[in-house]
């Protein structure tokens, strides 16, 4: 942890804090909540109020009268719906730079943490849990790239070198080039921005998910999901492949590997209207 | 001199996952992005100059045959024989076609059905013997992940690596023929 916390520190720009999300997941968690809070939330920040309305009104989701506010917006689209939009706009905020030492081009990274979102949403679903922070969990498991991508650019050629010649995983060559891995930095930053639990262990544990305690529900969900994005095309970057099968996610799920070719469909479909919305295709 | 008609303009057409595109535009250039453990599969017949650029994601569509039939361009079997059948449409023959393919990526000690890079890459296999078609260049596996542009002007087809500065090309019209 000291040594994470020491890495965070010395990070000259972290991503911008999702707070919305965690604030709106808390209230999500809250059986209580009414949706007034919800609206107070989302109008507390103009800008994000003014995005999500836009792409509320989007053709895609057009019908009849537009929305003009957020309050309209979640009686129209659902608590659901609006969240999935606030969260792939706040998302898109964080993955903003451009992590040129993984190789990412402009918007890679969101592309492929969209997929993970969705992929992650559908297996968690499918198992009666919460859609909501699946997706979230889905869309932030690789948050710690764009922390650790500036610190990483002199070093891509061993990335490179490494994972090819000794079959070495990407966390592993983070890990000996950079005393810390995207994974544990990503959880433990979703941990400072006050995440719950779930999520933090989610991120933390997305590459070994034996390893995450009573939340390892969570981190296999967020492996899955990862790895469906990646069997689908959304798998940019330098040696995108170099990290383990972990079948004891399929196992902690309770599904078989013969359920991932459906995950993959159903998550081909949903994310079809939202690369239209988000204007996400290369 | 090349002559300034319609022609002399590249026209870039980019294929999306489960997707597809055939064309006889000499000045088209086929591309598809980021392959992972999906197939990137290419025909091209050269007295014709048409060609056609596939993006499958899974092995055989018995796996959905309702989505086959709305995405036949998913599945490796549904997805090559609608190739074939619209490069025909335009006078490509199956018989003079130069067949490539890329993608099929796997994970790091992967087994069951984490290997889907390499089944689906098999079922491409199996499924093009069967059709009688050749196949004439690949560059398939690893951890990589990979772009394809296809030229339809000489049938070049060129792939990008992330983390490679230079585009290997996959086929051109020089490369020997792969012979198994």
């Amino acid at each position: 942890m000291e040594e994470l916390d020491a890495y965070l520190n010395q990070v000259k720009q972290l991503p911008p804090a999702p707070r919305t999300l965690a604030k709106l997941l808390t209230l999500l968690g809250d059986p209580d909540v009414d949706a007034g809070q919800i609206v107070e939330m989302i109008k507390n920040e103009p800008a994000l109020t003014a995005t999500v309305l836009q792409r509320c009104n989007a053709a895609f989701f057009a019908s009849g009268e537009p929305v003009s506010n957020v309050a309209q917006a979640l009686t129209r689209l659902g608590f659901n719906q609006v969240f999935r939009i606030v969260a792939v706009i706040v998302g898109s905020q964080s993955f903003s730079p451009v992590q040129k030492s993984y190789g990412f081009e402009q918007g890679d990274l969101w592309r492929h943490s969209v997929a993970a979102a969705l992929a992650c949403q559908k297996v968690a679903e499918s198992k009666g849990d919460d859609p909501n922070l699946a997706f979230t969990a889905g869309l932030l498991h690789d948050i710690g790239k764009s922390v650790l991508s500036e610190a990483f650019e002199d070093h891509y050629t061993v990335l490179v070198q490494e994972t090819e010649a000794n079959q070495q995983s990407l966390l592993d060559v983070e890990k000996s080039v950079l005393h810390v891995n995207h994974a544990e930095i990503g959880g433990r930053l979703l941990e400072r921005w006050k995440f719950g639990p779930e999520l933090v262990n989610a991120v933390w544990y997305h590459h070994a998910p034996g390893e995450a305690g009573e939340y390892q529900r969570w981190a296999a969900y967020t492996y899955l999901g990862n790895m469906i994005a990646h069997f689908m095309s959304y798998s940019f970057g330098h040696q995108a492949f170099a990290f383990r099968g972990r079948e004891e996610a399929l196992n902690i799920v309770g599904i078989t590997a013969e359920d991932i070719p459906a995950f993959m469909i159903s998550t081909f479909e949903a994310i079809q209207p939202v690369e239209t919305l988000f204007n996400m295709r290369k | 001199m090349p002559s300034p008609t319609l022609s002399g303009f590249q026209v870039r057409v980019t294929v999306g996952v489960a997707d597809m595109a055939v064309s006889n535009n000499p000045g088209a250039i086929l591309t598809t992005y980021s392959l992972g453990s999906c197939l990137g599969i290419t025909v091209y017949d050269p007295y014709v100059r048409v060609g056609g650029l596939l993006h499958i994601m899974l092995p055989t569509s018995e796996l959905d045959p309702i989505k086959a039939k709305s995405r036949p361009a998913m599945f490796v079997d549904s997805g090559v024989a609608l190739l074939l059948q619209e490069v025909a449409k335009m006078r490509g023959q199956k018989e003079r076609s130069i067949v490539c393919v890329a993608g099929g990526a796997q994970f790091l000690d992967s087994k069951g059905f984490f290997n889907i890079g390499k089944r689906n890459y098999e079922s491409f296999k199996e499924h093009i013997q069967r059709l009688g078609l050749r196949l004439h260049a690949e560059a398939v596996g690893g951890l990589v992940s990979r772009t394809v542009f296809f030229h339809l002007e000489t049938g070049e087809v060129r792939i990008k690596v992330s983390g490679q500065t230079n585009e290997i090309v996959l086929w051109k019209n020089s490369t020997p023929i792969l012979t198994r």
